[in-house]
Order: C-alpha cells, then sequence, then structure tokens
C-alpha cells in the first residue's frame, strides 16, 4: 500500500533526525493506539494501521506548516520543543484565527487523551503490516503524548503546498497561504469532529468504544479536510489570507460537524462488517487520498528532511529569519525585492481592473531596487570605492595626520597597507602584471635580497616587498631598506615608511635579520634612480659593500634579484632642483607621480651562501668586494637574460 | 639587594628636586615601601609624607655642595635620586643652566665625597635628538646630538656627560641614568603634555614621526626600580609601542593640524622672540623626525616592562 509506505517513512525519517522524540510522539503513539484497540479482527488492523499512518504523515505535515507559519509571522516560538508546540493550539501560528470553538477543542483534546493513557501491550502482527508492527513496538516505549490532539491536524491534501512552493516559484504566496489556511482548516475540522462524535456516541461505553471514537473523528476530519482542500482549490481565492483562513475554517467545522455522524455510522459497519470488505473499502476510500498523498509525501520529502532541523527549537533566533517556505525571489536582490512581495501579494486579491497596473508599478520599482543593489553589490564598484578609500587614507598618512595605533617601531602601519590592497593588488597583478621567477630560492629565515635600483621613482621596494608575500607567505613579513633622502622629503617619507621602508643603516638592517626578515637593500641607492634614461639596466657602484659586510657578519645569505620594468615605469626625464623641499632634485616623469603600465618581471637568483666565511672577513676588504662584484655580476647577467626574453615593454 | 649594607635592614633615600613631577612619583612609591626606613628630602619645598627628613638645600647656591656633603654624611643614605630637574625649558635660561647643570656637579661632588652606593639620575630620550639619520631605535649607546636649538635638551646632554664621568672616576658606585620619553599622564605638566593638551595641534605637513610615551605610573615604577636593580648606566624608559604623532594627538583628543614646515618655523619663532611662545622652538625638530628609543635594556637589566601602551597614556591626557 502506497500510504502504509510513504506513512512509514517519514517515522523513520524523523525517529533519525530528531534526537529529541518529544515531537513525534504525537503521531505515533495515535498509531500504536489506534492499533491496540483494533487488534480485535485483523480487517480493524488494517485501518488503523492506515490510520496511523495518515496521523503520522499528518502530524509530520503539520510540523511543516508550523515552520512555516512561524516564519511568515515571525513568532520565535524559543524553546519551545515539538510537543510542547503541539500541545498549544497550532492554530496560534498564523496570524488571525478564524473563530475557531477553542473550548471546544480543548474539552476535544482531554476527551481523546484520556483513552490513550494505557500502553499497548501487544503488537499487532498481520502480515499486511509489518512496519506498523514495528512502529507498536517502538511506540509502546515512547511516553504518552499529552498534546496528541492537535498533532494529527493536518490533511495529507495540503501537503501540496510545499510541494508548490518548490515546483511552481510564481505562486509561492498563494500556496503558503493556502497551506496555511488547510492547516488551520484541519485543526478546526480535528476539533469540531472531536467534539461532535463525543457528542453522538455520548456515554455509550465498551471496549471498542475508545476505537470508535477515535475512527469516527478520523473518518470526519479526513472528510473535512478534503471539502477544505476542495473549497480553497476551486473556490475563488480570497482577497487577503485573513479571509482565505476564515473560510477554510468555517468549511472544515461545517464538513466536519455533519460527517461526525456518518462517520460514527461508517466506523460501526466497519466494525460488523468481516476484514475483507473493510479493507477493500479502505482501499476503494484512500486511491482518491493515496493519489494526491504520493506525490505529496514524494516529493514532499525533500523540504520534510529539512524542516524538522528547522524547527528545532535549538537554532539561534538569528538563524529563523530566513526559514520561510517562500524562498526570496531572488537571492542576490536581497531584502528590497523580499519585501516588495508582501505588497504584491496582498495586490494580488485586489480587483482584476487594479491589479496589473498595480503590479506594473511594484515590478517595476523591485526591478530598480535590484539594478540599484547589484549595482552597489557589484564587485568593481566595491572595490573601486574601497581603492578609494585606501587612497584618502594614504594622502592622509602622506600629509602627517594619519594616526594609526598600531604601527610596528619601524613605522609600517599594517591597516593602512591592509586598506591600500585593492590599489596595490591593482598596480600588481592588473596594471605591471608582475612575473616572478625563482622565488623559491630565498631561503627562510634571514636573507638580504640584493636587487637593481631603477625608476625615477623607486617603487621597486615596494613591488619586491609586495611580490615576496604573495608568493612566499611562508615567510617573514620584508622590508626593505631605503636611503635617508627619502626621510628627509615630506610626504614621500612619510608614506614610504608607513609602507615598510626602512632607513638604510646597520642598526636597523641587522635588527631586521635579527627578526629573520628577508631584508630588500639597493646598493645602488640613489644614484641608480639619478641616472638618465639611457642607461638603463646598467647597474652602478655597489656602495661600499655594507650588505656584503652584513651578511658575512650575521651569517644571512645573499639572493641576487633582477627587477626589469621598473625603468619604464618612470623614466626620467629630467630633474627639477628642489633642495627647499629637502630633496636633491624632483624627478620629471611622463606621468608626473603616477607609474607606466610596464610589464615587471622579477628573478631571484641563487642565493650566495656566506657560511664558510668568518664573521670576520667583514673587515677583510678583499673578501667584502669580491663578493660584492660576485653579486653584481649575477644580477647583471640576470638583468641581461630577462631583457633578452622580453619582447616588449608594455605588452605581454 | 646590594643596596643594604651590612647590618641594616631598612633603606634611607635622599631625593633632591622631590617637588617636581619625578619626585612627587617617587615619593609616593617611596612612602608605600616598607623596606624604606626614612627619605631624605634635600629642597628648598618640604613635601607631605611620614617618612620625609626635610633638609633644605637650595642647589643654585654656591654653598649647596657643602651643604649637601654634610647632609648626606651626618647619616649616611642608600641612595640618592637627584630629581631636581626642569621639565621644560624655561624663560629664565641662565638660572635653568645653574639648576641642572651647576646643581648636578654639585650633587656629584657631594655624593663623591660622602660615597654614596646608589645614584639615580633622570634623563630624556629627547637627548639623542630627532634627526633623519636616526636608527629605527636609538640603543642607549647611540650618539646623544640633542637638539641645538634647544637650551633645555643641550643642558641635558651635558649633565649626561657629567654623569658619565662621574661613573667612570666611581665604578664602585652604581650610577643610573633614567632616559625617559616623553611622560604623559594627568598629574604631570611637561612640553609633551601640554603640546597634546591643545584642542588643535600644529604638526608639519608631510611628516608623521614616530613618537614613544611613557605613562607617569610606569615612570614612578621605572624610577622605584632602580633602587634595587643591580645595574648600572643608562636605560631607555620608554612605554609599550610606538605612534605617529598624529595619532598620539588624536588619542589625546585634539586634532592634528598640518601647517607647512617653513611657516610654521617662521610663526613659532616669531611667537617665540615676542615672549608668547607656548610651544618650544625645539618641539619643531621632534615633530619632524623620528627618535625611538629602545627599552630592551631597561627590560633585562632593570626588570621594567611598561604597563602602558602610549596610546594609553595619551588617552590618559585626554581623561585628566
Amino acid at each position: 500500500m502506497a500510504k502504509g509506505v510513504l506513512g512509514n517513512d517519514p517515522f523513520k525519517r524523523g525517529a533519525a533526525s530528531r534526537p529529541t522524540e518529544s515531537s513525534t510522539p504525537g503521531g505515533e503513539d495515535k498509531a500504536a493506539a489506534a492499533e491496540t484497540k483494533k487488534k480485535p479482527g485483523p480487517g480493524g488492523t488494517a485501518s488503523a494501521k492506515a490510520g496511523g499512518k495518515a496521523a503520522a504523515a499528518k502530524s509530520r505535515k503539520h510540523e511543516g506548516k508550523k515552520t512555516s507559519g512561524k516564519a511568515k509571522g515571525g513568532k520565535a516560538a524559543g524553546g519551545m520543543k515539538g510537543a510542547a508546540a503541539a500541545a498549544r493550539p497550532p492554530a496560534q501560528a498564523p496570524g488571525t484565527r478564524a473563530p475557531a470553538p477553542q473550548a471546544e477543542r480543548t474539552e476535544a483534546a482531554n476527551a481523546a487523551l484520556s483513552p490513550r493513557e494505557p500502553a499497548p501491550s501487544q503488537q499487532a502482527r498481520t502480515p499486511q503490516a509489518p512496519q506498523t508492527s514495528a512502529h507498536g513496538a517502538d511506540d509502546a516505549v515512547l511516553p504518552l503524548r499529552e498534546p496528541a490532539v492537535s498533532t494529527p491536524l493536518t490533511l495529507d491534501s495540503q501537503a501540496p503546498g510545499p510541494v508548490n512552493d518548490a515546483g511552481a516559484p510564481t505562486p509561492k504566496q498563494r500556496d503558503v497561504d493556502l497551506a496555511l489556511a488547510e492547516a488551520l482548516a484541519a485543526d478546526v475540522a480535528e476539533a469540531v469532529a472531536t467534539a461532535a462524535v463525543d457528542a453522538a456516541l455520548g456515554a455509550e461505553t465498551g471496549p471498542d468504544a475508545e476505537v470508535e471514537r477515535l475512527m469516527a473523528t478520523e473518518f470526519a476530519t479526513e472528510l473535512a479536510e478534503a471539502a477544505v482542500e476542495e473549497a480553497l482549490e476551486r473556490g475563488a481565492p480570497a482577497p487577503s489570507l485573513e479571509q482565505e483562513q476564515e473560510r477554510a475554517a468555517a468549511v472544515a467545522a461545517q464538513v466536519a460537524d455533519s460527517a461526525a455522524r456518518a462517520a460514527i455510522e461508517q466506523v460501526r459497519a466497519l466494525h460488523a462488517t468481516p476484514d475483507a470488505p473493510a479493507v477493500t473499502r479502505w482501499e476503494r476510500e484512500t486511491p482518491v487520498r493515496v493519489v494526491v498523498t504520493e506525490e505529496a509525501d514524494t516529493s514532499a520529502v525533500e523540504p520534510e528532511v529539512e524542516l524538522p532541523d528547522a524547527t528545532r527549537d535549538e537554532l539561534p533566533p538569528s538563524r529563523r529569519g530566513p526559514l520561510s517556505l517562500v524562498p526570496p525571489p531572488a537571492t542576490n536582490a536581497g531584502e528590497p525585492s523580499y519585501r516588495e512581495s508582501f505588497p504584491a501579494d496582498s495586490g494580488r486579491g485586489e480587483p482584476e481592473g487594479l491589479r496589473p497596473l498595480a503590479e506594473r508599478a511594484v515590478a517595476a520599482l523591485s526591478l530598480a531596487r535590484d539594478i540599484a543593489g547589484q549595482a552597489l553589490a557589484s564587485e568593481s564598484l566595491a572595490r573601486a570605492l574601497l581603492a578609494m578609500g585606501g587612497l584618502k587614507d594614504m594622502l592622509r598618512a602622506g600629509l602627517g595626520t594619519g594616526g594609526g595605533a598600531n604601527l610596528d617601531e619601524y613605522g609600517k602601519d599594517p591597516s593602512l597597507v591592509e586598506r591600500l590592497e585593492p590599489v596595490l593588488e591593482f598596480l600588481y597583478s592588473q596594471y605591471w602584471r608582475v612575473s616572478v621567477q625563482g622565488v623559491d630560492h630565498v631561503p627562510p629565515g634571514a636573507a638580504i635580497l640584493v636587487a637593481n635600483h631603477s625608476g625615477a621613482l623607486p617603487y621597486d621596494g615596494l613591488v619586491m616587498s609586495m611580490a615576496l608575500t604573495r608568493e612566499r607567505p611562508d615567510l617573514r613579513d620584508p622590508r626593505w631598506l631605503v636611503e635617508d633622502q627619502i626621510f628627509h622629503a615630506p610626504m614621500v617619507g612619510t608614506l614610504f615608511n608607513r609602507l615598510g621602508a626602512v632607513r638604510a643603516c646597520p642598526e636597523n638592517a641587522l635588527r631586521l635579520l635579527d627578526e629573520h626578515r628577508p631584508l630588500v637593500v639597493f646598493p645602488e641607492g640613489y644614484q641608480a634612480l639619478s641616472k638618465p634614461f639611457g642607461e638603463r639596466y646598467r647597474l652602478k657602484r655597489f656602495g661600499r659593500g655594507g650588505f656584503v659586510k652584513l651578511a658575512l657578519r650575521t651569517g644571512a645569505p645573499i639572493v641576487p634579484v633582477a627587477i626589469v620594468g621598473a625603468e619604464e615605469t618612470s623614466p626620467l626625464l629630467g630633474r627639477i632642483p628642489a633642495s627647499f623641499l629637502g630633496l636633491p632634485y624632483v624627478p620629471v616623469t611622463p606621468l608626473g607621480p603616477l607609474p607606466l603600465p610596464a610589464k615587471w618581471s622579477i628573478r631571484f637568483g641563487e642565493p650566495i651562501g656566506v657560511e664558510d666565511l668568518e664573521p670576520e672577513a667583514a673587515d677583510d676588504l678583499g673578501e667584502v668586494q669580491r663578493l660584492t662584484e660576485r653579486t653584481r655580476e649575477a644580477i647583471q647577467s640576470m638583468l641581461q637574460s630577462l631583457l633578452r626574453e622580453r619582447r616588449s615593454v608594455f605588452a605581454g | 639587594m646590594d643596596v643594604s649594607r651590612p647590618g641594616k635592614g631598612r633603606l634611607r633615600i635622599a631625593v633632591t628636586g622631590a617637588s617636581g613631577d619625578y619626585g612627587r612619583l617617587l615619593l609616593s612609591r617611596l612612602d608605600q615601601d616598607p623596606d624604606v626606613e626614612s627619605i631624605l628630602v634635600l629642597d628648598v619645598v618640604r613635601p607631605e609624607g611620614d617618612k620625609v627628613e626635610f633638609h633644605r638645600v637650595d642647589l643654585t647656591r654656591y654653598d649647596a655642595e657643602s651643604e649637601l656633603t654634610d647632609a648626606l654624611t651626618e647619616r649616611p643614605v642608600d641612595a640618592l635620586y637627584h630629581l631636581a630637574f626642569l621639565f621644560g625649558p624655561i624663560r629664565n635660561g641662565s638660572l635653568a643652566h645653574e639648576l641642572e647643570v651647576i646643581g648636578t656637579m654639585n650633587v656629584l661632588t657631594a655624593a663623591g665625597r660622602s660615597r654614596l652606593p646608589r645614584l639615580v639620575v633622570p634623563s630624556l630620550t629627547a637627548v639623542y635628538g630627532a634627526r633623519g639619520n636616526n636608527p629605527a631605535m636609538l640603543r642607549e649607546d647611540s650618539a646623544l646630538q640633542g637638539c641645538p636649538h634647544s637650551r633645555f635638551v643641550t643642558d641635558k646632554v651635558e649633565v649626561e656627560g657629567q654623569v658619565r664621568a662621574f661613573r667612570e672616576r666611581h665604578p664602585d658606585m652604581r650610577v643610573l641614568v633614567l632616559r625617559f620619553a616623553p611622560v604623559l599622564g594627568p598629574s604631570v605638566d611637561n612640553p609633551a603634555t601640554r603640546f597634546l593638551k591643545n584642542p588643535v595641534v600644529p604638526t608639519l605637513m608631510g611628516f608623521d614621526p614616530l613618537w614613544q610615551g611613557l605613562h607617569e605610573d610606569d615612570a614612578a615604577r621605572a624610577l622605584h626600580l632602580a633602587l634595587r636593580a643591580d645595574a648600572s648606566g643608562e636605560f631607555n624608559i620608554v612605554g609599550r609601542g610606538v605612534m605617529p604623532i598624529s595619532g598620539l594627538i588624536q588619542q589625546a583628543g585634539a586634532r592634528p593640524l598640518p601647517l607647512p614646515g617653513p611657516l610654521f618655523r617662521a610663526g613659532l619663532h616669531t611667537l617665540d622672540a615676542v615672549g608668547a611662545g607656548t610651544l618650544p622652538v625645539a618641539l619643531l625638530d621632534y615633530i619632524h623626525y623620528s627618535w625611538v628609543a629602545d627599552g630592551e635594556r631597561a627590560e633585562s637589566a632593570l626588570g621594567f616592562i611598561p604597563l602602558h601602551h602610549v596610546r594609553d597614556a595619551a588617552a590618559a591626557l585626554k581623561r585628566s
């Protein structure tokens, strides 16, 4: 039986996915109770099984509905377990209630509750229902649930709510409304049916009275729910959720009440007749529903697996928000369009003439919001804004009003570098397209990276440190040494210092190497920057060999580095004397302080080890000279090969 | 505790300039130190305190040296804190010179005669001078370049020279020179606090040197530690961290106003010449270039670890 199988599945899932049993026992218990009571005849068992299954399935659905109700109504029912939640009239969740007989319902609850007190002692073992018996066993150990009444309140047919949600995106709101209304109606129907059946059966007692009562209630409820479904689906759309709900509740109450008597009759007839006819009867009746149930259950599997978790009250309130059966139409559009859906929703019920206009206006509005939101959220714009912010900070830092509380003792401001990251990233990977070769030659720990200095504006130190940070994140934060002159210049000196430049002097170099940092030095110094463009990539004198002495004293290896591209980035066209600024001259470059988009290549050579030399060799001028020359040649040859390999200055 | 002499459990301490900022900070500490028996104050004003023995000495007088010797030899002391220094330039330059240089000379002579076991002299990290060619961290052995435009700093450099010469002449004595970074705090008053307490603080456009600051509590603690430290020589006493001057100004609740250098310079010189100068001209150097001292030696030899970050020290100014 499809129903049995389908009804079974959620059980297992429920048992598996829920650590606390309290929410499920509702349906299971009912099944168990019904089953035990039905023991006398196999037909009874079958029907009980079906009823139990239906109830169980319903309870699950009800939970799903409730989730939607909660999410929609914004009710965060914190700390409330499933059972407790079920115990309270669940109809509270979705907004305004139909004037459903609350008192009646609670009475019914009490009435329904009492007969289930005795725990089932035996289990049904019928060939048709092996799973059922298993459930009976399971249920026997479960605590008797109090909130049983309200648990089986939804109809199988309500399942299409979520199904439709998943399938058709447009009438989602409508579906949710329907589902809510149906849930409410089911509630009402059950309560009314219970009351009616109780009234009809009256003081009747007997071994089967309780079972009859239950079954009759079930029948009546089901009939009522089917009626509600039909009424909701066939009927014209009500202008609002509230009205729809009211209507549904009214239909449910009427049908349940009138069906109660018929249901009792049916139950009695069922009872009297032998098993076979009963089964067929059920089967005759069920197909109608089975069809519905089937599609409901199979397709509702996904939401059902999800939903119980969603309803967990352990969920932090912050995560309850998005728990709606209706996902926001366009996830990237974000809030505006989500909010937009409500006006659209209420507008749906308006007279036909108004609808298109209103809808169009609403749609246009939401589209505009979408576009605006997307534009704001678009990556490039955001990056541009960030870059602007970074540049502003850079300007402030240069002016001397940057502040900053987490500078290191060399004056580098990591937060400024971070804020400038969009700009640096653009320069590094898009503007200069820096390509790095042989970066693995840089040994971990202290190392002296000796590079050629070039270009009228010393971008190379910055690019070197960026290359090292990007390509070798395992190394410590590299620093580069710059000459004193730059620190006498306003703005430039401060800015370079904030970005990581350190004044070149033995004390600083020793300290930096002591900290096991890669240290970038440009031994040519200032002469390399002031050489005319015609002499590009021709190495100048390598200072007085300070870096070699440093290497000999500290044992740090020397890594020769050739940089190609920096000369063309800011070619020196002329010099303006500027001693009043504290600078020997102001360089004339094509774009002023802005660099040209030349392609950069950085090649790291084999380290020149100095381990075999004593630190005292630092005082041996000949040795120092030899090592200096060796480094210089290594860099010059790497430069030549890089220049030979270069096909174009700007392209590539 | 090398300070305590054999057979004497409790310390007797002499302090000059006890009414100054350093003296005030130290005396409150010494008052609470159970090992300190009495404090001999050699000053022109009597400070508060239960342990205080007051002996009036005017260090600028010609007979100060003999008075000091008498006071120090009458009952031997375990340590002499020579704190009688100015905390900023004053208009009367010759008086400042008398007090700082001649006063120190008198104190050193008296200390040498009375064979004191320990002498503590405060100084400033400003004596290193703020230069573009300073290394990132100035160690104690860096040259004292001072500030040629400032008599105040020049005097300090001269005092340091005297004390160093004295230390070399008396290798058995413990002579500690504590070079304090600008002391910031609600209860101290020096050029740095006056500078930072303005609502709008002029700075040099395009320059944002790194500053250090020392919270007054840390300063007091360092002075107190010098009483027992088994070390001699100079120590940089600096707070934790460094800050650019603009950050320091912002922390102190003010706004930096970058002015072009030549304009600022001319304005400050003019103000100074007419006698309305609120900022010492020498401060220009210190807001131009960094002068960051390395407090590593104080940590290893003196056991002084600053508790306050410089930004807290600056923020303490705002609260006051």
